[in-house]
Protein backbone atom coordinates (compact mmCIF):
# COMPACT_ATOMS: atom_id res chain seq x y z
CA UNK A 1 0.00 0.00 0.00
CA UNK A 2 3.00 2.32 0.48
CA UNK A 3 3.41 2.71 -3.29
CA UNK A 4 0.23 4.76 -3.31
CA UNK A 5 2.18 7.88 -2.45
CA UNK A 6 1.41 9.39 -5.86
CA UNK A 7 -2.34 9.12 -5.28
CA UNK A 8 -1.99 10.68 -1.84
CA UNK A 9 -0.01 13.61 -3.19
CA UNK A 10 -2.57 14.15 -5.93
CA UNK A 11 -5.38 14.13 -3.38
CA UNK A 12 -3.56 16.78 -1.31
CA UNK A 13 -3.19 18.91 -4.41
CA UNK A 14 -6.83 18.47 -5.45
CA UNK A 15 -7.94 19.52 -1.99
CA UNK A 16 -5.71 22.56 -2.01
CA UNK A 17 -7.05 23.73 -5.36
CA UNK A 18 -10.71 22.90 -4.89
CA UNK A 19 -13.04 25.90 -4.72
CA UNK A 20 -15.74 24.22 -2.69
CA UNK A 21 -15.52 23.80 1.09
CA UNK A 22 -17.54 20.58 1.28
CA UNK A 23 -15.45 19.15 -1.53
CA UNK A 24 -12.24 20.11 0.28
CA UNK A 25 -13.54 18.27 3.34
CA UNK A 26 -14.39 15.22 1.27
CA UNK A 27 -10.92 15.11 -0.31
CA UNK A 28 -9.17 15.64 3.03
CA UNK A 29 -11.11 12.79 4.59
CA UNK A 30 -10.52 10.53 1.59
CA UNK A 31 -6.81 10.92 2.23
CA UNK A 32 -7.41 10.24 5.93
CA UNK A 33 -9.29 7.07 4.98
CA UNK A 34 -6.39 5.86 2.83
CA UNK A 35 -4.04 6.33 5.77
CA UNK A 36 -6.48 4.52 8.04
CA UNK A 37 -6.65 1.59 5.63
CA UNK A 38 -2.85 1.40 5.63
CA UNK A 39 -2.76 1.44 9.42
CA UNK A 40 -5.38 -1.31 9.57
CA UNK A 41 -3.34 -3.36 7.13
CA UNK A 42 -0.25 -3.03 9.31
CA UNK A 43 -2.22 -4.06 12.37
CA UNK A 44 -3.65 -7.12 10.63
CA UNK A 45 -0.23 -8.11 9.29
CA UNK A 46 1.18 -7.79 12.78
CA UNK A 47 -1.63 -9.90 14.16
CA UNK A 48 -1.08 -12.53 11.48
CA UNK A 49 2.65 -12.55 12.24
CA UNK A 50 1.94 -13.02 15.92
CA UNK A 51 -0.47 -15.84 15.16
CA UNK A 52 2.02 -17.65 12.89
CA UNK A 53 4.72 -17.47 15.55
CA UNK A 54 2.49 -18.50 18.41
CA UNK A 55 3.57 -21.90 19.85
CA UNK A 56 -0.10 -22.85 19.95
CA UNK A 57 -0.06 -23.12 16.16
CA UNK A 58 3.15 -25.14 15.84
CA UNK A 59 1.58 -28.54 16.31
CA UNK A 60 -0.55 -28.38 13.16
CA UNK B 1 -33.56 5.94 5.50
CA UNK B 2 -35.12 9.24 6.54
CA UNK B 3 -33.42 11.34 9.18
CA UNK B 4 -35.01 14.07 11.27
CA UNK B 5 -32.65 16.56 12.89
CA UNK B 6 -34.32 18.50 15.67
CA UNK B 7 -32.20 21.53 16.47
CA UNK B 8 -32.67 23.59 19.59
CA UNK B 9 -30.65 26.70 20.31
CA UNK B 10 -31.86 30.02 21.78
CA UNK B 11 -30.10 32.01 19.02
CA UNK B 12 -29.25 29.59 16.26
CA UNK B 13 -28.28 32.31 13.76
CA UNK B 14 -25.54 33.58 16.05
CA UNK B 15 -24.11 30.18 16.89
CA UNK B 16 -20.95 29.38 14.95
CA UNK B 17 -21.17 25.67 15.60
CA UNK B 18 -24.87 25.37 14.70
CA UNK B 19 -24.42 27.40 11.52
CA UNK B 20 -21.44 25.26 10.55
CA UNK B 21 -23.45 22.07 11.05
CA UNK B 22 -26.45 23.38 9.15
CA UNK B 23 -24.24 24.43 6.23
CA UNK B 24 -22.57 21.01 6.32
CA UNK B 25 -25.76 19.10 5.62
CA UNK B 26 -25.58 17.00 2.46
CA UNK B 27 -27.73 18.30 -0.39
CA UNK B 28 -29.32 15.13 -1.61
CA UNK B 29 -30.10 12.96 1.36
CA UNK B 30 -33.47 12.27 2.88
CA UNK B 31 -32.94 14.72 5.68
CA UNK B 32 -35.36 17.04 7.46
CA UNK B 33 -33.83 19.90 9.38
CA UNK B 34 -36.21 21.16 12.03
CA UNK B 35 -35.17 24.16 14.11
CA UNK B 36 -37.55 24.41 17.06
CA UNK B 37 -36.93 28.06 17.96
CA UNK B 38 -37.57 29.13 14.35
CA UNK B 39 -40.69 27.03 13.97
CA UNK B 40 -42.12 28.00 17.34
CA UNK B 41 -40.83 31.48 18.28
CA UNK B 42 -43.63 31.76 20.84
CA UNK B 43 -43.01 28.32 22.21
CA UNK B 44 -46.45 27.00 21.21
CA UNK B 45 -45.67 23.56 19.89
CA UNK B 46 -47.97 21.88 17.37
CA UNK B 47 -48.02 18.45 18.97
CA UNK B 48 -49.84 16.60 16.19
CA UNK B 49 -47.48 18.00 13.56
CA UNK B 50 -44.44 17.01 15.60
CA UNK B 51 -45.72 13.51 16.17
CA UNK B 52 -46.35 13.12 12.47
CA UNK B 53 -42.79 14.26 11.72
CA UNK B 54 -41.46 11.65 14.13
CA UNK B 55 -43.54 8.86 12.62
CA UNK B 56 -42.32 9.76 9.12
CA UNK B 57 -38.63 9.40 9.95
CA UNK B 58 -36.40 6.46 10.83
CA UNK B 59 -33.57 8.22 12.63
CA UNK B 60 -34.31 11.00 15.12
CA UNK B 61 -31.43 13.26 16.13
CA UNK B 62 -31.40 15.99 18.79
CA UNK B 63 -28.84 18.67 18.03
CA UNK B 64 -28.15 21.29 20.70
CA UNK B 65 -25.57 23.03 22.85
CA UNK B 66 -25.08 21.09 26.07
CA UNK B 67 -26.25 23.69 28.63
CA UNK B 68 -26.07 22.70 32.28
CA UNK B 69 -25.85 19.03 31.35
CA UNK B 70 -29.10 19.20 29.41
CA UNK B 71 -30.82 20.76 26.41
CA UNK B 72 -32.08 24.33 25.91
CA UNK B 73 -35.57 24.81 27.41
CA UNK B 74 -37.63 24.54 24.20
CA UNK B 75 -36.35 21.03 23.50
CA UNK B 76 -37.28 19.96 27.05
CA UNK B 77 -40.74 21.49 26.53
CA UNK B 78 -40.94 19.62 23.22
CA UNK B 79 -40.16 16.35 24.98
CA UNK B 80 -42.75 17.03 27.69
CA UNK B 81 -45.49 17.85 25.20
CA UNK B 82 -44.79 15.68 22.15
CA UNK B 83 -43.70 12.38 23.69
CA UNK B 84 -47.09 11.60 25.12
CA UNK B 85 -48.50 8.43 26.62
CA UNK B 86 -50.21 6.17 24.04
CA UNK B 87 -47.95 7.72 21.40
CA UNK B 88 -44.41 7.28 22.67
CA UNK B 89 -44.97 4.92 25.60
CA UNK B 90 -47.69 3.17 27.58
CA UNK B 91 -50.64 1.26 26.15
CA UNK B 92 -50.31 1.18 22.34
CA UNK B 93 -47.66 3.85 22.64
CA UNK B 94 -45.25 2.24 20.23
CA UNK B 95 -44.94 4.82 17.46
CA UNK B 96 -41.22 5.35 18.03
CA UNK B 97 -40.33 1.70 18.53
CA UNK B 98 -37.21 0.53 16.63
CA UNK B 99 -36.38 4.00 15.36
CA UNK B 100 -32.84 5.18 15.94
CA UNK B 101 -32.13 8.03 18.31
CA UNK B 102 -28.93 10.05 18.60
CA UNK B 103 -27.53 13.21 20.15
CA UNK B 104 -25.35 15.80 18.44
CA UNK B 105 -23.86 17.85 21.24
CA UNK B 106 -21.88 21.07 21.08
CA UNK B 107 -19.88 21.21 24.28
CA UNK B 108 -17.94 24.20 25.60
CA UNK B 109 -15.19 22.45 27.54
CA UNK B 110 -12.54 20.02 26.30
CA UNK B 111 -13.22 16.29 26.26
CA UNK B 112 -10.61 15.54 28.92
CA UNK B 113 -12.68 17.32 31.60
CA UNK B 114 -15.58 14.89 31.21
CA UNK B 115 -14.21 12.07 33.31
CA UNK B 116 -13.69 11.26 36.94
CA UNK B 117 -11.03 13.65 38.23
CA UNK B 118 -11.66 16.11 35.37
CA UNK B 119 -13.15 19.53 36.04
CA UNK B 120 -16.65 18.29 35.19
CA UNK B 121 -16.11 15.01 36.97
CA UNK B 122 -18.64 12.97 34.98
CA UNK B 123 -18.55 11.44 31.52
CA UNK B 124 -20.89 12.45 28.70
CA UNK B 125 -22.38 8.95 28.93
CA UNK B 126 -23.29 9.61 32.57
CA UNK B 127 -24.57 13.12 31.96
CA UNK B 128 -26.83 12.10 29.07
CA UNK B 129 -28.62 9.35 31.03
CA UNK B 130 -32.05 11.07 30.81
CA UNK B 131 -31.86 10.94 26.99
CA UNK B 132 -30.78 7.31 27.11
CA UNK B 133 -33.72 6.57 29.41
CA UNK B 134 -36.04 8.39 27.02
CA UNK B 135 -34.83 6.23 24.13
CA UNK B 136 -35.25 3.08 26.23
CA UNK B 137 -38.76 3.96 27.37
CA UNK B 138 -39.90 4.74 23.85
CA UNK B 139 -38.26 1.62 22.35
CA UNK B 140 -35.74 3.54 20.26
CA UNK B 141 -32.22 2.36 19.55
CA UNK B 142 -29.74 4.71 21.21
CA UNK B 143 -26.80 5.62 18.96
CA UNK B 144 -23.37 6.70 20.10
CA UNK B 145 -23.61 10.49 20.34
CA UNK B 146 -21.69 12.83 18.07
CA UNK B 147 -19.85 15.07 20.52
CA UNK B 148 -18.27 18.34 19.38
CA UNK B 149 -15.94 19.75 22.00
CA UNK B 150 -14.89 23.42 21.82
CA UNK B 151 -15.92 24.07 18.25
CA UNK B 152 -14.51 27.61 18.28
CA UNK B 153 -11.00 26.31 19.02
CA UNK B 154 -11.03 23.76 16.22
CA UNK B 155 -8.51 24.06 13.39
CA UNK B 156 -9.68 24.18 9.77
CA UNK B 157 -8.54 20.59 9.37
CA UNK B 158 -10.56 19.47 12.40
CA UNK B 159 -13.61 21.34 11.12
CA UNK B 160 -13.42 19.62 7.76
CA UNK B 161 -13.12 16.26 9.48
CA UNK B 162 -16.17 17.16 11.57
CA UNK B 163 -18.13 18.07 8.45
CA UNK B 164 -17.64 14.57 7.04
CA UNK B 165 -18.22 12.88 10.40
CA UNK B 166 -21.48 14.81 10.74
CA UNK B 167 -22.65 13.85 7.24
CA UNK B 168 -21.88 10.23 7.97
CA UNK B 169 -23.57 10.32 11.37
CA UNK B 170 -26.74 11.56 9.68
CA UNK B 171 -26.84 9.21 6.72
CA UNK B 172 -24.76 6.07 7.32
CA UNK B 173 -26.24 2.85 8.54
CA UNK B 174 -25.19 1.86 12.04
CA UNK B 175 -22.79 0.62 13.19
CA UNK B 176 -20.40 2.82 11.22
CA UNK B 177 -17.36 0.76 10.19
CA UNK B 178 -14.23 1.39 8.15
CA UNK B 179 -15.83 -0.55 5.30
CA UNK B 180 -19.06 1.42 5.39
CA UNK B 181 -17.10 4.68 5.46
CA UNK B 182 -15.11 3.51 2.42
CA UNK B 183 -18.29 2.82 0.50
CA UNK B 184 -19.78 6.14 1.55
CA UNK B 185 -16.70 8.09 0.47
CA UNK B 186 -16.58 6.33 -2.89
CA UNK B 187 -20.19 7.26 -3.53
CA UNK B 188 -19.59 10.86 -2.53
CA UNK B 189 -16.48 11.12 -4.72
CA UNK B 190 -18.56 9.99 -7.64
CA UNK B 191 -21.07 12.75 -7.01
CA UNK B 192 -18.59 15.52 -6.27
CA UNK B 193 -18.91 18.45 -8.75
CA UNK B 194 -16.13 18.60 -11.31
CA UNK B 195 -16.40 22.32 -11.95
CA UNK B 196 -14.89 23.20 -8.57
CA UNK B 197 -11.90 20.94 -9.13
CA UNK B 198 -9.02 22.94 -10.59
CA UNK B 199 -7.23 20.43 -12.78
CA UNK B 200 -8.34 18.71 -15.95
CA UNK B 201 -6.85 15.50 -14.63
CA UNK B 202 -9.18 15.49 -11.65
CA UNK B 203 -11.40 12.72 -13.04
CA UNK B 204 -8.40 10.51 -13.77
CA UNK B 205 -6.99 11.12 -10.28
CA UNK B 206 -10.31 10.34 -8.61
CA UNK B 207 -10.52 7.13 -10.62
CA UNK B 208 -7.05 6.18 -9.37
CA UNK B 209 -8.15 7.00 -5.82
CA UNK B 210 -11.14 4.70 -6.20
CA UNK B 211 -8.90 1.88 -7.40
CA UNK B 212 -6.52 2.29 -4.49
CA UNK B 213 -9.34 2.29 -1.93
CA UNK B 214 -10.87 -0.81 -3.51
CA UNK B 215 -7.51 -2.60 -3.75
CA UNK B 216 -6.78 -1.80 -0.13
CA UNK B 217 -10.16 -3.26 0.82
CA UNK B 218 -9.42 -6.49 -1.03
CA UNK B 219 -6.10 -6.73 0.76
CA UNK B 220 -7.70 -6.09 4.15
CA UNK B 221 -10.39 -8.70 3.55
CA UNK B 222 -7.75 -11.26 2.51
CA UNK B 223 -5.72 -10.62 5.64
CA UNK B 224 -8.82 -11.06 7.76
CA UNK B 225 -9.60 -14.31 5.98
CA UNK B 226 -6.11 -15.64 6.79
CA UNK B 227 -6.54 -14.67 10.42
CA UNK B 228 -9.97 -16.31 10.60
CA UNK B 229 -8.44 -19.52 9.20
CA UNK B 230 -5.89 -19.60 12.01
CA UNK B 231 -8.54 -18.84 14.61
CA UNK B 232 -10.50 -21.88 13.46
CA UNK B 233 -7.59 -24.25 14.05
Amino acid sequence: MEENQWVKNQLRQLEKESQDYKQKALLQETLALLLEQEKREEQLKGELDGTLWSPGNWSS
Amino acid sequence: MKTLIIVSHPSVLESGSQQFLIQSLPDDEEITLHILEETYPNGDIDIKKEQKLLVNHDRILFQFPFYWYSSPPLLKKWQDEVLTEHFAFGYRGNKLKDKEFGLILAIGLPEKEYKTGGREGFSISELTKPFQAMAKKTGMIYLKPLTIFQFSYMSEKQKKALLIEYQQYISLEQPITLKSREEWLLKELEKTPQETLATEDALFILEEVREVIEDNRIELDELKLHLDNYDDK
